[in-house]
């Protein structure tokens, strides 16, 4: 169930669509924000609050990578393997968060602290290797340097 | 006048259609795959890429209009290289399993890379994997082979309008799934099986048990459940029905089907089927030869009407019966046992407002033609949900609000819910009031028009005011104006009309005040038949009062017709509907009662008193499918063939006489060949070698269904009023009867808040009396009665969903898994009446309608308590 804010949010979102539908991709963040992530029942909640039948609801969701649709650590660490970013040692990288964090790529820290999702490519080549912490941006990284960064999230 | 070439034929064609269809309609066949003629355009697979002068790329034929001057070319290299290339991408995915797959031998994906190739495709790398879909008991997923057309979502969403499914993921990764990923828990109408061109959704039920090219007949016949008449083809292997499908172009159905009439057949093969006639010696029913079986009933029923008279006799019909079974029981009741007393249970509510409303209107006011609701630009609806009992009716409801029209609904209607109803919903019992108040507003509105006096003699006196509706039934004023709004304006107004009008208090009386509304909207009504043959039985006159041709049976001159054509004397006297022979055989004054296919110890009201009573009588004669509830008292049991097992006619819900085929052989009698058997046992000469005999004879008596033959039916043409002479200006005074409805408020609280709860019978999708029992597939749908209940009571009660509680009413209780409904009345309980041991009925009294001769529901009040 939404929250009396969320309510009021997806109300005022309606408003500026001129079908349920299209405002959907609006409504599933507002759900993602509330619930964390995208469960049967978040989409659920998305569709009773639209009007919009919920096979559909998920079917949108399902088709856009940046909706999560499963529960995610506290932190999403965004690492980029892509050419640049391997060439320049990314796949190391990807070792050491799993040596010292226990951190696999799609997985989550058993502590709930981290999660990581590998990408391709996050424009940063010329600074690679690069990654995204939430919504924080970091280049040039080297095992210290995560050790670092990783210690400001909890 | 458009002018095109293709491929160098010129095509003439009177409006703009796609390339697509005027290349059909010259036989040029085009390959698709996403484009489907039930479905709206999509344009997704460009397999139907064409090649038209003046336009420099290639063009999706299945959406370009065409155009005066257009020259087209289907087949060049171009165009098999590109179509090569399609297939050839849809093939690093699509797994090739075609030697496991059913879909094999009518795939349009393999006849298209048949034709087109190529055998392999250049990718190397692992085809996708998709896992689960046999979570469902129904609908097999196979989605490594779904090509993502999107067919089936678009008959999902588009046409059968339950949006259950959709593409799920995004590129290669993209594929079709239900809401849970899982189980459907859809209206399982498998339409979206219909449409897929791969074998990617499939029907579960004959998984793996045949291929499509070892059938060994397709015959086309009509569904066996509601009064729809849905027409079907029946795919048999060995005599075993492997599969019901529809077909596009059928004048009812056109290509849908239900949940019921897809996957409900399973039934015919049962082995719970009766195979012998059993006789009752010690009062235990025992297998016994036709011979004995139908001297005994021959013998019995000649002693009983020597002894007590044949009034001491009855019979009820079956409205799963054909014309043929229905037509000669009646003549057997009323020529061998000389017996007007023959109804069947179309008496709890079809036959009564059927009645009524051509009393009014004049016989034929309910044939209208199904598909035409959806070109109305309102529809009124009443009494049930069309969706749930005469489900391609209600497609065409939810087609109507699609194209525009306005959905006006008295009471919550579950299946019309997403289709922008305007919803008047009165207070439990407070309907009469509301519709005295849309008469009253329509006369403001439109006045009266004068051309039937005896109806407005009737309604001219009702003036309900605004705040009396608010008062009474708890509607807001701009809620009633809003709707009285949008009904006076329609000008092509359809009316649909479920039995619980009938059924509930003062049925008569709402039946008079919709048919006011019908009459000062100069609408089209369209009354919901939960049997397949219901019309059909009342036009062979299984009523107490009418002979064939639905003629009364009062009218002398009726009478006469009838006993010239059957060379004897009729019984001049009404005989008794169902009921009165219910309270005959309490009484005692009832000796013996012949029963072919019907049910009535569980599908009337108060069952466990109908059982108690059907126990007074001296002699039972049933003759059904399968040992029932009834049978089980029954001093003969007589097994019938059943559906698909014989040749006859149904008359739909409008009045449109349709063939039934045979399309499994089994040993045995139709309904009809029993009971001739029996009637010459009895020395009467009933001389008929098959269904058409009888038929015959029905066209050569009946004024209504004159000179109908076979052949004319098999064209489509028996739409009413057929060659015969409807029923004009023999009218009797319109009569009601207006009990007050029952009391609800106390202290101004009502439903579980005044502490009282009602009964209400749930009419489920996927159910329909006590046949689809035998149904496995409906029944893993749909696998158990349930308590339905709303939120309120389930808060006030601490139940939660699953929670078994006890329902009881004054007569009886029952215990039950509870379901928590947001949509349920607070005030009511719903119950089905399909399960055995589990039925509504058990717990339900009745008063009987005077004037409708229905039963009235209303008012049985249910306690309700947990039990774990
Ligand atoms: S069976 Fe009918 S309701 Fe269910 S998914 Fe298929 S088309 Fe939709
Ligand atoms: S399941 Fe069948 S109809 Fe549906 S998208 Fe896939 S291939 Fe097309
Ligand atoms: S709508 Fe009625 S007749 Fe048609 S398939 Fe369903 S049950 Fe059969
Ligand atoms: S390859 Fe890593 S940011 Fe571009
Ligand atoms: S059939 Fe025309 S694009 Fe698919």
């Amino acid at each position: 169930m939404f929250s009396e804010a969320a309510i009021k949010e997806l109300e005022e979102i309606r408003q500026k669509y001129p079908s349920a539908r299209a405002a959907l991709l609006p409504a599933i963040y507002i759900a993602q924000k509330e619930f964390g992530w995208l469960s049967q029942d978040a989409y659920e909640a998305v569709a009773n609050a639209l009007g919009v039948p919920k096979a559909i609801a998920r079917g949108v969701g399902t088709f856009y990578a940046m909706y999560k649709h499963k529960p995610l650590g506290r932190n999403i660490v965004q690492l980029c393997t892509n050419v640049s970013c391997m060439i320049l040692g990314a796949e190391r990288l990807v070792d050491f968060l799993k040596n010292k964090y226990g951190l696999e790529p799609g997985g989550t820290t058993p502590d709930g602290r981290f999660s990581l999702v590998i990408m391709e490519c996050i424009g940063a080549c010329g600074t690679a290797p690069a990654m995204l912490v939430n919504d924080d941006f970091y280049e040039n990284l080297t095992e210290e340097y995560i050790e670092e960064i990783l210690g400001k999230y909890k | 006048m458009i002018t095109i070439t293709i491929n160098g034929k010129e095509i003439k064609l009177e409006k703009p259609v796609t390339v697509l269809e005027a290349a059909k309609s010259a036989g040029i066949k085009i390959p698709t795959l996403c484009s489907h003629e039930q479905l709206e355009k999509y344009g997704g697979c460009r397999l139907c890429l064409v090649e038209v002068e003046k336009i420099p790329r290639l063009q999706t034929a299945c959406t370009l209009m065409v155009a005066d001057g257009m020259v087209i070319k289907t087949e060049t290299e171009q165009i098999a290289d590109v179509r090569r290339g399609i297939l050839e991408f849809l093939l690093i995915n699509h797994p090739l399993d075609c030697p496991y797959c059913d879909k094999a031998g009518e795939c349009e994906l393999q006849d298209l890379v048949v034709k087109y190739g190529p055998a392999t495709s250049r990718f190397k790398e692992k085809k996708r994997k998709v896992p689960g879909g046999l979570e469902d008991p129904i609908l097999v997923r196979n989605m490594e082979r779904c090509i993502v057309c999107t067919r089936c979502v678009r008959m999902c969403e588009g046409v059968q309008g339950a949006s259950a499914i959709a593409v799920i993921n995004r590129g290669g990764h993209s594929h079709i799934e239900p809401f849970s990923g899982g189980r459907f828990d859809c209206e399982y109408c498998g339409n979206c099986v219909s449409v897929c061109p791969v074998g990617s959704i499939m029907s579960r039920l004959h998984r793996h048990s045949y291929r499509p090219w070892q059938l060994m007949s397709e015959t086309e016949t009509i569904c066996p459940y509601c009064g729809v008449g849905c027409t079907l083809v029946v795919q048999v292997r060995d005599d075993i029905i492997k599969r019901v499908v529809p077909r596009i172009g059928t004048p009812v159905n056109n290509g849908l089907l239900c949940s019921r009439g897809r996957f409900g057949y399973e039934f015919v093969g049962s082995k719970e089927r009766l195979t012998t006639p059993l006789i009752k010696k010690n009062g235990m029913l025992e297998q016994a030869t036709w011979e004995e079986a139908i001297s005994l009933v021959a013998k019995r029923l000649g002693e009983i009407k020597d002894n007590f008279g044949s009034s001491a006799m009855g019979g009820i019909a079956s409205p799963r019966c054909t014309n043929e079974d229905n037509y000669v029981f009646q003549k057997f009741m009323r020529v061998v046992l000389e017996t007007n007393n023959i109804d069947s249970t179309a008496r709890t509510g079809f036959a009564g407002a059927q009645g009524f409303i051509e009393n009014i209107f004049g016989q034929g006011a309910t044939a209208n033609i199904i598909p035409g609701l959806s070109n109305s630009d309102a529809v009124f609806i009443i009494g049930g949900d069309p969706t749930a009992i005469n489900p391609i009716l209600g497609l065409q409801i939810r087609a109507c609000s699609r194209g525009g029209g306005n959905i006006l609904t008295i009471g919550h209607i579950k299946g019309l819910e997403k289709f922008n109803p305007v919803v008047l919903k009165p207070e439990f019992y407070s309907e009469t009031v509301l519709l005295e108040g849309i008469v009253s507003a329509l006369k403001n509105k439109k006045g009266l028009p004068g051309s039937n006096q005896k109806l407005e003699a009737k309604v001219k006196g009702i003036n309900t005011a605004v705040e009396e509706i608010g008062e009474k039934c708890g509607i807001t004023e701009e809620d009633f104006t809003k709707f009285i709004e949008i009904l006076s304006e329609s000008s092509t107004p359809s009316i649909v009309i479920g039995k619980e009008i009938a059924q509930s208090s003062g049925g008569s009386y709402k039946l008079l005040l919709i048919s006011a509304i019908n009459y000062l909207m100069n609408a089209r009504i369209y009354l919901l038949s939960e049997r397949a043959n219901e019309q059909g039985l009342l036009d062979m006159g299984c009523a107490p009062d009418l002979l064939p041709g639905y003629r009364t049976l009062t009218f002398a001159e009726f009478r006469k017709r009838y006993e010239t054509a059957w060379k004897v004397s009729l019984p001049e006297k009404t005989g008794l509907s169902i009921f009165e022979m219910i309270d005959a055989a309490k009484n005692g004054s009832l000796k013996a009662v012949y029963i072919m296919g019907e049910n009535p110890v569980f599908n009337l009201p108060n069952s466990k008193a109908v059982e108690e009573a059907l126990k007074n009588i001296d002699f039972i004669v049933v003759q059904d499918i399968f040992l029932t509830e009834t049978g089980k008292l029954a001093d003969v049991v007589l097994p019938a063939l059943s559906w698909s097992e014989k040749d006859g006619t149904f008359t739909n819900m409008e009045r449109r006489i349709q063939r039934l085929r045979k399309a499994v052989n089994r040993e045995g009698m139709e309904d009809w060949m029993i009971i001739a058997e029996i009637s010459k046992n009895m020395g009467a000469k009933f001389n008929y070698s098959e269904a058409e005999d009888v038929f015959k004879e029905i066209a050569r008596v009946s004024p209504l269904y004159r000179d109908m033959t076979y052949e004319e039916i098999e064209k489509g043409d028996a739409i009413y009023p057929y060659k015969g002479e409807p029923l004009r200006g023999v009218t009797e005074e319109i009569q009601v009867h207006n009990p007050p409805e029952p009391p609800l408020s106390k202290g101004g609280l009502r439903g579980i808040a005044a502490g009282k709860l009602y009964l209400r019978l749930e009419r489920p999708l996927f159910h329909s009396g006590t046949l689809s029992r035998k149904a496995p597939a409906l029944v893993n749908i749909y696998p158990e009665a349930v308590a339905r209940i709303s939120l309120a009571t389930a808060k006030s009660l601490s139940l939660k969903a699953g929670d078994i509680v006890k329902v009881s009413t004054k007569i009886g209780s029952l215990e039950l898994p509870v379901e928590i409904d947001k949509k349920v009345d607070s005030s009511a309980i719903m119950l089905s009446n399909n399960f055995e041991d589990k039925g509504a009925f058990s717990l339900m009294e009745y008063t009987i309608d005077p004037v409708i001769k229905a039963p009235c529901l209303d008012g049985n009040e249910a306690k309700i308590e947990k039990v774990k």
